[in-house]
């Protein structure tokens, strides 16, 4: 009986490990393909991802040649910007240069104007010389009067002998001649005088008309340079 | 020269100028009569024991003298001197006409930039005849009379060396500042 329970018993777990044991084969079995299946799909995906991968680097490698390509673009401006800007530099050192240059022909200029303006006193002088001159020529004029009022007397006086020596009848005959030729002296003397006179008044106004002409054309000279040099001033300032 | 040198334009635009300051200078009070009239050529009206008072304006391409005649006689001298006793005649007078001179060379200088005024001087009236000398291409004597009291003569004498021609305004404003004019 024993016997039998026990094989029965023996029997009921060989079954109950031969079910276990098929069940948990089916288990396993389950298990594999479940987990194999998964493996699967993370392989599926990791090949996704790496597909995704490697088409971004392409992208990625795209854009730095790209951006190389930019970069190498921008260094080649760089450099012609830079060259540019070299000869624009010395464009400008040579347009400052020429800037200065011309300042100091304009001061030049100005000074040079200033300096003339001393002709002032050139024109000063020959005025000086003119009030000599026709100071001179009023001495002429009054000795001139002088002539003439001698001569006058002379005329009278030579009148008087002639009327003298008709006085004198036969006698004085030849002291008439004398008068006569004396009165004949003056009237040449006061023709002369006259004569002398009218050349005086010429010399007045000529002497007069071509230093006032000098004078004036002075002043004009004056005042232009005074604007010459008020300009080149001007263009001085400007310029600094 | 040829006739045309200083062109009829130039001539009258001249006379005009000379007219208005002539007007307004040698009139001592604003309601003096001042008449001019053309006289007969050299100023043969001017008295010969007379005076001048010449002044020159010069240019670039001309001179212009303009010439003012007067007899210090007893009329004239009182109507220049007016109430002022202290300064002899002359003096005055000089003044007088460098401010009428004054007036044509501001007005001259709206044609010619380059002007320059000569100081005046006094000479015989004897030396009018003279002017022929000069061999003006215009010349011109009026007899000047103010109030009907004073009288005076005056001349133009225009010499230039290159062809002149402007035009002066016929009626520019009556100018007032002459006081302040430098000569």
């Amino acid at each position: 009986m024993i016997q039998q329970v026990l094989v029965a018993a023996l029997a009921g777990s060989a079954v109950t490990a031969l079910v276990a044991l098929a069940a948990h084969r089916l288990a396993s079995a389950k298990a594999m393909r479940r987990l194999r299946s998964e493996a699967d799909r993370q392989t599926e995906t990791l090949s996704q991802a790496s597909a995704a991968q490697s088409e971004l680097i392409s992208i990625r490698e795209q854009h730095m040649q790209e951006l190389e390509a930019t970069l190498a673009g921008l260094r080649d401006e760089l450099k012609t910007q830079s060259d540019s800007a070299d000869s624009v530099r010395a464009e400008l050192k040579a347009v400052l240069d020429s800037k200065d240059q011309l300042a100091h022909k304009a001061a030049q200029l100005a000074a040079e104007a200033a300096r003339l303006k001393g002709l002032a006193g050139t024109f000063e002088r020959w005025h000086e010389q003119m009030i000599s001159l026709m100071t001179q020529n009023q001495d002429m004029h009054t000795k001139n009067r002088e002539l003439s009022s001698i001569v006058r007397h002379v005329v009278i006086v030579s009148l008087n002998a002639s009327i003298e020596a008709a006085r004198a009848g036969t006698a004085g005959r030849g002291f008439a001649v004398v008068a006569s030729e004396v009165r004949a002296l003056a009237a040449r003397s006061e023709e002369l005088s006259k004569s002398y006179r009218d050349s005086l008044h010429r010399n007045d106004l000529t002497t007069t008309a071509t230093f006032q002409d000098i004078q004036a054309g002075g002043k004009m000279i004056t005042a232009s340079l005074s604007s010459v040099e008020s300009l080149a001033n001007q263009f001085q300032a400007t310029l600094h | 020269m040829g006739i045309d040198v200083i062109s009829t334009h130039a001539k009258e635009s001249l006379e005009r100028i000379f007219f208005r300051a002539t007007r307004s200078r040698l009139t001592m009070e604003a309601g003096d009569i001042c008449e001019i009239a053309p006289a007969g050529a050299h100023g043969a009206h001017s008295p010969p024991d007379g005076n001048l008072v010449i002044l020159t304006i010069s240019g670039i391409a001309f001179r212009l003298l303009l010439i003012l005649h007067y007899d210090e006689d007893e009329r004239t001298q009182n109507y220049f001197l007016g109430e002022e006793s202290e300064r002899p005649f002359l003096e005055v007078f000089l003044e007088i006409c460098n401010l009428c001179c004054g007036a044509v060379n501001q007005e001259l200088l709206q044609y010619f930039p380059d002007l320059g005024m000569s100081t005046p001087y006094v000479l015989s009236a004897r030396c009018i005849p003279y002017l022929e000398a000069l061999k003006p291409e215009f010349l011109a004597s009026y007899a000047v009379s103010i109030n009907d009291a004073v009288s005076l003569g005056a001349t133009i004498c225009m010499c230039a060396h290159a062809p002149i021609d402007f035009v002066a305004e016929a009626s520019a404003v009556e100018d007032t500042s002459g006081e302040l004019e430098l000569f």
